[in-house]
């Protein structure tokens, strides 16, 4: 049974840029920054190419931003993904604003399933999916993994970790919870969130990102979707992680045992 | 003299004219390659990161496992500067030569296995190659299942390439070719050779031919891998030709102009070292400020001694400089300008000698750790040593340089002797020749006459001082290569150490060009405030050019080259040095 399934790239910050707070102290420092897709929705991308490489069907990648959004964009389709969609925006946008967002696409593209990151690393609000299975009153399998490791012969031979039925209406995604695993099943459509584990994302090949040069980014605005992208939801203060204090040196370990006992009390 | 396509920068210096055309404004990378570029650089940080480990084992093993040669072909990365037409990414000179970079900070040897097939192994064909061989090869080429190899070094013809032994013997509709190449770069992995040899009586370069010869033609066979100092997971083998029938439609451009080929093909190819140059440096400073914070010594970070503090500030003003020369010639290349050979020759020179520089600085700050193989700094400074000595060794490259740049002023020189005695049968061409040439002499002595092009002026204003001096250097070198060709003559091909001299102010001159015509740039479109560290780097870069041309000129009368040629000539007639403290 071919799937068509809708994919998400967001635009973030390359985790091993450095990240300085602005003088306003609530955004950050973007010169001299790169960006590349978020991390969990490029892994969104591979189980989604896995999935169609299996089941046939097709891969289309949405992104919500201004025209630089177009990187991510290219490196999904260069990945494999057959169609890109562009929400155009340029100013501020919320969790609320992106879900809408990406709700009236999902309604335009109509997908069997959405698979995004479960959250990004820029700001780690873990909120879009679940709106937007809420939204389109679909079900969602949020953090799906895999029992396998990203070193097994099942990753290595890139078989997809979400299973699909054998009548393709439904799917069965494995959860990491605390401490074990937890399997759901639910009807397609639906929507599933990734988690670190799920798999190891392929490179775009150079020949990918030739194809990707011509593979069509359709473009969008908010309001001719008609959803209302206001701000609900603002950045009050952004701070930096308190700087660590320098360790002392003990000279023998009944020391290192008096000072956890009786200064740390963590024995 | 009008800016065209055949006007050579450092050659125009040489007269004492600033062809700032040529380099202003600084270039960028088109917005569309752009985003090609960043793509390409996030996914081959995703080939090559996670074999971080691998490398090291590599290079003692000193092989690359044919799995990782497989990788690197899937990937792609051996379709670089092929047509797209051809299935190949069609990349610039200025995007080629950044992804050789991207790759150079991960590992030499990777670099260099693309960079033998790309900017050498198959360049011949992309140069000069026929429709119908660009059909057959380049797929082939672009996918890895042909990868490439550039076949001129043979054991008695290194730098003196015309000397070449390998013959190719017209029989019918074939040549049969016989010989032995040495050194060659992916010899043992690859199907597709370039390879040169005599079509004709030896040591004239008129008697040279290229032919593609691949690796299923009986006859063909390689040697065993090398066990080099560096690059040592790269395959570097010899190639023999034992009586190899090669059909004439393998001819690479025409019999018999196979120099002018080779040549073509190192010129083009030598940008693409110049940007590893940069990307092996762009990592050691990385490397090298993060061991400066976090090396702890008579209680603080080694990065507040000044001693640190002077190595990292060089190399920063060494990796900026090399980076502009860089791009300027690749910029030159990809606007479709033919006069480039001197300036990519500059970028080959200046760039590996700037990155032997960074790296050992880098090795130095690591202290003890540096010389540890568990360390990456011993392997990039054994990996770089070969840029000062492969396409070219320095030295040659040093006295091509000059000589080339000065041929011009040379011809001119001729042409005012021969207009002398001509004068009479033709006035008006001669008195042309002559008013032009004393024109340029007469303003370089007295600055009084406004010469065409003595000066900038499309710099920012804030470089105002370093646009004094370099129209002064500028003056300088016109000056001294009009008195060098003077005194020496043609003679001037035997006069290496005069001939070096002019060659280093030229490279130094270049290269501060560059540099100047980037921080001009970035000075218009950021601002002064926002460009302080670019300026900071041209204020240390201007001020050191400005002391070496100086020493240059000046040594140029009063030195003591006779004197070390002489102790050079007594040490070889001795063959040992000949003092001891013991009796």
């Amino acid at each position: 049974m071919p799937l068509k399934i809708l994919v998400t790239a967001k635009r973030v910050e390359d985790s091993e840029s450095k990240i300085k707070v602005d003088a306003a102290g609530t955004g950050i420092v973007k010169e001299g920054l790169k960006y590349k897709i978020n991390p969990f929705d490029e892994i969104g991308v591979e189980e989604a190419l896995r999935l169609v490489a299996k089941h046939g069907g097709e891969v289309v990648v949405v992104s919500v931003g201004t025209k630089d959004v177009h990187e991510q964009l290219r490196h999904a389709l260069a990945m494999g993904a057959n169609k890109a969609v562009w929400v155009h925006h340029d100013g501020p946008i919320d969790q609320l604003g992106i879900a809408g967002c990406l709700q009236k696409v999902v309604e335009k593209e109509k997908p069997d399933l959405c698979i995004l990151g479960k959250q990004a690393i820029d700001d780690d609000q873990g909120q879009v999916g679940q709106y937007l299975a809420e939204w389109l009153g679909w079900a969602q399998a949020t953090f799906a993994s895999k029992e396998e490791s990203l070193e097994s012969e099942a990753e290595k031979a890139k078989t997809p970790a979400i299973q699909l039925a054998a009548d393709g209406k439904s799917i069965t995604v494995i959860r990491e919870v605390d401490g074990g695993l937890l399997t759901v099943s639910s009807p397609l459509p639906a929507v599933a969130t990734t988690e670190l584990r799920l798999n190891q994302p392929r490179y775009a090949s150079l020949p990918g990102i030739m194809k990707a040069k011509s593979k069509p980014i359709e473009e969008l605005t908010p309001a001719g979707l008609g959803v209302d992208v206001g701000v609900k939801l603002t950045v009050t203060k952004l701070a930096p992680p308190p700087a660590r204090k320098a360790g002392i040196k003990v000279p023998d370990v009944a020391t290192l045992v008096d000072k956890l006992k009786n200064e740390a009390k963590a024995l | 003299m009008a800016t065209d396509k055949t006007t050579s920068f450092v050659g125009q210096l040489c007269f004492g004219s600033i062809e700032e055309d040529l380099i202003l404004p600084y270039p960028k990378m088109k917005p569309a390659e752009q985003e090609t570029f960043k793509s390409i650089r996030s996914s081959l940080e995703q080939l090559l990161k996670p074999h971080e480990k691998d490398f090291r084992e590599w290079d003692a093993k000193g092989d690359f496992p044919a799995t990782f040669i497989d990788e690197l072909k899937q990937f792609g990365l051996f379709s670089l500067i092929i047509p797209e037409a051809f299935g190949g990414m069609g990349l610039s000179a200025t995007a080629y030569s950044r992804t050789l970079q991207e790759v150079a900070s991960y590992d030499g040897s990777v670099a260099v296995t693309i960079g033998a097939h790309s900017s050498i192994g198959m360049r011949g064909l992309v140069l000069f190659g026929t429709d119908e061989q660009k059909q057959r090869f380049l797929p082939k080429l672009a996918t890895g299942e042909m990868i490439a190899a550039f076949c001129l070094t043979e054991p008695g013809a290194g730098s003196d390439a015309a000397s070449i032994k390998t013959t190719a013997v017209k029989d019918g509709d074939h040549w049969v070719l016989n010989g032995n190449k040495l050194w060659i770069t992916n010899g043992g992995i690859a199907q597709f050779y370039t390879v040169f040899a005599k079509t004709g009586p030896q040591g004239e370069r008129g008697n040279v031919t290229a032919f593609i010869v691949t690796r299923d033609m009986p006859g063909v066979s390689t040697g065993p891998h090398e066990d080099k100092m560096g690059l040592r997971a790269s395959n570097t083998t010899t190639v023999h030709f034992d009586n190899v029938k090669v059909p004439a439609s393998h001819v690479l451009g025409e019999v018999g102009k196979g120099f002018k080929v080779a040549m073509k093909i190192l010129n083009s190819g030598r940008t693409g070292l110049g940007g590893g140059s940069v990307g092996a440096m762009k990592r050691m400073i990385a490397l090298a400020t993060k061991q400066a914070k976090e090396r702890v010594q008579f209680g603080k970070p080694i990065a507040e001694f000044g001693l640190v503090k002077q190595k990292l500030g060089n190399m920063m003003v060494d990796c900026y400089v090399t980076e502009s020369a860089v791009n300027l010639v690749n910029h030159l290349i990809d606007s479709g300008h033919e006069e480039y050979a001197v300036e990519a020759a500059i970028t080959k020179v200046y760039g590996s000698e700037a990155m032997w520089r960074t790296i050992d600085e880098a090795l130095q700050i690591a202290g003890g750790n540096g010389y540890m193989r568990e360390f990456p700094y011993e392997r990039a400074l054994r990996d770089c040593r070969i840029n000062r000595i492969f396409e070219g060794t320095n030295d040659i490259l040093r006295l091509f340089i000059a000589l080339t740049a000065m041929n011009e002023v040379g011809s001119s020189l001729k042409e005012l002797s021969q207009s002398l005695k001509g004068i009479f049968d033709n006035p008006i061409k001669g008195f042309g020749v002559i008013s032009e040439y004393a024109r340029r002499r007469a303003s370089l002595a007295t600055d009084l006459i406004k010469r065409d092009k003595a000066g900038f002026s499309k710099l920012h204003p804030a470089l105002q001082k370093q646009q004094v001096t370099f129209e002064e250097l500028t003056r300088d070198l016109a000056t001294a290569v009009d008195r060098v060709l003077r005194k020496h003559g043609k003679n001037i091909i035997g006069k290496q150490f005069a001939t070096r001299r002019l060659a280093d102010i030229m490279i130094q001159m270049f290269v501060l060009a560059c540099t100047m015509s980037r921080v001009s740039t970035a000075v218009q479109e950021k601002g002064a405030a926002g460009a302080t560290k670019e300026l900071e780097i041209l204020e240390v870069y201007d001020q050191r050019v400005r002391r070496i041309v100086r020493a240059n000129i000046g040594q140029i009368d009063e030195n003591e080259d006779e004197l070390v040629k002489s102790l050079a000539d007594f040490a070889v007639d001795q063959e040992r040095y000949i003092w001891d403290n013991v009796d």
